[in-house]
């Protein structure tokens, strides 16, 4: 313990200084996922144990003070609204511009719709079920569709992918692919088209308004990874350039995307993680929302690491994070109990440039505001 | 006649009792009343009869921009004092800077060394939370000159407060946690005095940090008794052994607290007999600090304060303090705060005639 809370303790001081903020936040069980359901507001839920807690927290309000630190003295996160699921949550996603929550979870790929609900109750209720004809056993991934009748795409296998109509349960879309690959990822560039990461790191990209999907699979294949991905898209959807997609295999392998070209990746590198304790259903990589060519990496081990490619070559070099978020592995909770903590998942700030949320395996929940050393340089 | 009886017996009653305490003083703090007591100061307010405050303008040093460290609250703990009239500055002295031999009864040569010649590891640098300056270094021998300062005069006085101190994380070999130079402990070495008129002395150290600095240097010290009340999920997570530690519970609040503070303080007194008090009154408990895990109110800290001093003063023991430790960005809300210790005092000043 001696070494490791040293360890912690020379953090904590240096913390200080690399953080603007940090607020912690300690759940009863695990969260796997942490989804915007407004500017202040996220969604968390458990995934260990058959009933899982479904929570909607409102952040730190000290983190909007900004200056005036002294008029607010609330650093805690809320409880906002609660309500529980069944089965574990695997994948929750909200639906723009309402109050509803899309989730999935234990071992049929069912979806649950919640209602998250307003000032006049703190429950969440579950307000529909879309049941897939999908044989499988696996839960599914699942997107929010872009258009303005709410709906969604999911699905476990390529083959099963499906856009669902919230509302009444029709299904829009089909994706008409025989092969059945894993889905690892999936979600929507603009109303229309959307991109499908496979658990082998192929994409594939479909049209709404086309039964056809182009699959562009890696070019050396390497057997025994598993592949997430993460879109980068810019507030002026039509524009395919700016849509950048990163790759993310769990040996830390990385491969950069444009939309326009996803045949050839413009950039792979090699970021330096242990291969070894990779938990795959952890694997995340993430585009920040408002800094350029930034992103961040999470489920490896305890931390998350928030990389610039701006110059990243196409060479496989090593590329330094320009911040490494180790708040989790530091923890008085996890220096005690003696066994590390795993991100389980991260999001940033939609519009904070350098603010994100991180959870770990711990029941741990973090937001941080990170600074930026690199810049005067 | 009777009318003139009655107010003569007032006064002889007055001053009968102010003759009893100041008896009791002198019976634990033998002085030679004719004899004036040479104190480390620049400068002295022997005469003023008011509530001495110890106070250098050299507690303050620049610090690169941006930094945590709230460096501009120690003038403005002074100003807001000042301002609202609780002193004057006829009360306020001014301590000599600590002296290279005062400081070395506490700390190794070769960190006094480094320390002061500015050759601190970048390493250790981190740890301290500082980035070292020729006048970071000034600043924190002030401070320590202060806090030394604040217990010579309580000695003599009954009462007396710092504007600064609370340097706890600092150990005899290295810093740590915004402490470079441990103030309580070089106070304490200095006045507990030589062998043949040792003094006892009790450290209450209330801030919400342990005091593990503190507690390691005087482990082996029958004559020091650190008491450290503490978050027990705060920094720092390596913890020392005080004398007393009781770990309190993130989110505790006033009344908790207090009833914390009042379940040890008396029997600590009566068992330990300390010649002198030293007080370290840190606000960090407070709901709005930065880096505690408690949630005090003002309120809160103004009873824990008061409390503290009446139950020390009560029982003839004189008391020196120390506002330690506080983080905010708000700094006029965070001097405010660390004036209470201060405003507490001067309303025990004058509820026990000091």
């Amino acid at each position: 313990m001696d070494t490791s809370s040293d360890e912690a303790d020379d953090w904590f001081i240096d913390s200080l200084n690399t953080y603007k903020d940090l607020h912690v936040f300690q759940l009863e069980h695990p969260t796997k996922v942490i989804e915007w359901t407004g500017d202040k507001r996220i969604c968390v839920a458990g995934y260990t144990g058959a009933r899982s807690e479904i929570l909607e927290l409102l952040l730190p309000l000290k983190l909007y003070a900004g200056d005036n630190q002294g008029l607010c003295a609330e650093r805690d996160f809320k409880v906002q609204h609660g309500g529980f699921s069944e089965e574990p949550v695997e994948c929750l996603i909200h639906i723009p511009e309402t109050r509803f929550v899309v989730t999935s979870g234990g071992s049929s790929p069912a979806l649950q719709i919640w209602d998250i609900g307003g000032d006049d109750s703190d429950v969440i209720k579950r307000t529909g079920v879309i049941n897939p004809k999908s044989t499988s056993a696996k839960c599914g991934k699942i997107a929010s569709g872009l258009t303005e009748n709410p709906t969604v795409l999911h699905g476990s296998y390529t083959s099963d992918v499906q856009l669902t109509e919230l509302a009444t349960g029709r299904v829009l879309y089909t994706v008409g692919n025989e092969s059945s690959d894993l889905v690892s990822g999936l979600q929507f560039v603009n109303a229309c088209v959307f991109l499908i990461c496979t658990s082998n790191g192929a994409l594939l990209m479909g049209d709404i308004r086309d039964p056809l999907t182009c699959h562009y699979p890696l070019k050396e294949s390497m057997s025994g990874l598993h592949w997430c991905f993460g879109l980068r898209t810019s507030s002026s959807q039509s524009d395919p350039s700016l849509c950048t997609i990163a790759r993310l295999s769990s040996s830390g392998h990385m491969v950069l995307s444009d939309l326009r070209d996803l045949q050839n990746p413009f950039c792979q590198t090699q970021l330096n993680v242990q291969h070894s304790s990779a938990k795959n259903e952890f694997l995340i990589v993430s585009w920040a929302s408002v800094l350029d060519s930034c992103l961040s990496v999470s489920g490896f081990d305890g931390t998350v690491q928030v990389y610039n490619t701006r110059n990243w070559s196409t060479e496989a070099q090593t590329p330094q994070p320009v911040f490494s978020h180790r708040g989790h592995d530091m923890s008085y909770e996890a220096k005690c109990s003696g066994s590390r903590p795993v991100v389980t998942t991260h999001a940033w700030h939609p519009s904070r440039p350098n603010t994100l949320l991180s959870a770990a395996t711990d029941g741990s929940v973090h937001v941080w505001d990170w600074v930026d050393k690199t810049t005067d340089t | 006649f009777y009318l003139s009886c009655r107010t003569f017996a007032c006064r002889a009653f007055v001053k009968y009792t102010a003759l009893l305490r100041e008896e009791t003083f002198l019976k634990r703090n033998p002085l030679r009343k004719t004899q004036r007591r040479l104190f480390n100061a620049k400068h002295t307010c022997l005469e003023s009869d008011a509530l001495p405050i110890v106070h250098h303008v050299k507690y303050i040093s620049d610090l690169p921009e941006n930094h945590r460290f709230p460096m501009g609250k120690f003038p403005k703990v002074l100003e807001c004092l000042l301002r609202d009239q609780v002193i004057t500055d006829k009360q306020v002295w001014a301590p000599k800077i600590a002296s290279k031999e005062l400081l070395g009864c506490v700390h190794t040569e070769e960190y006094l060394a480094n320390f002061i010649g500015g050759k601190i590891s970048e390493k250790d640098q981190r740890r301290t939370g500082f980035p070292w300056s020729a006048g970071l270094v000034q600043r924190c021998r002030y401070e320590t000159g202060g806090t030394v300062l604040a217990g010579e005069i309580s000695l003599q006085k009954g009462l007396a407060c710092s504007t600064a101190g609370g340097t706890h994380h600092a150990f005899p070999g290295y810093s740590s946690g915004f402490c470079l130079l441990n103030d309580l402990a070089v106070a304490a070495r200095h006045l507990m005095g030589d062998s043949t008129s040792r003094k006892k002395i009790l450290i209450v150290d209330l801030d919400v940090h342990q005091g593990d600095g503190t507690a390691l240097i005087f482990k082996e010290e029958p004559d020091v008794f650190t008491f450290s009340m503490h978050c027990g999920k705060n920094f720092p997570l390596q913890k020392q052994k005080s004398d007393l530690d009781i770990s309190v519970e993130d989110g505790t609040e006033d009344k908790e607290y207090l009833s914390k503070v009042q379940e040890h303080l008396p029997w600590l007194l009566d068992t330990f007999h300390p010649d002198l008090v030293l007080y370290d009154a840190g606000v960090d408990p407070h709901r709005e600090d930065e880096l505690g895990r408690l949630r005090l109110t003002d309120q809160g800290l103004y009873q824990r304060d008061l409390y503290v001093l009446q139950t020390v003063i009560k029982k003839g023991i004189p008391v020196a303090t120390v506002i330690g430790g506080g983080y905010s960005r708000d700094i006029d809300r965070l001097a405010q705060r660390h004036s209470i210790i201060h405003r507490a005092a001067s309303k025990v000043w004058r509820e026990y005639g000091l």
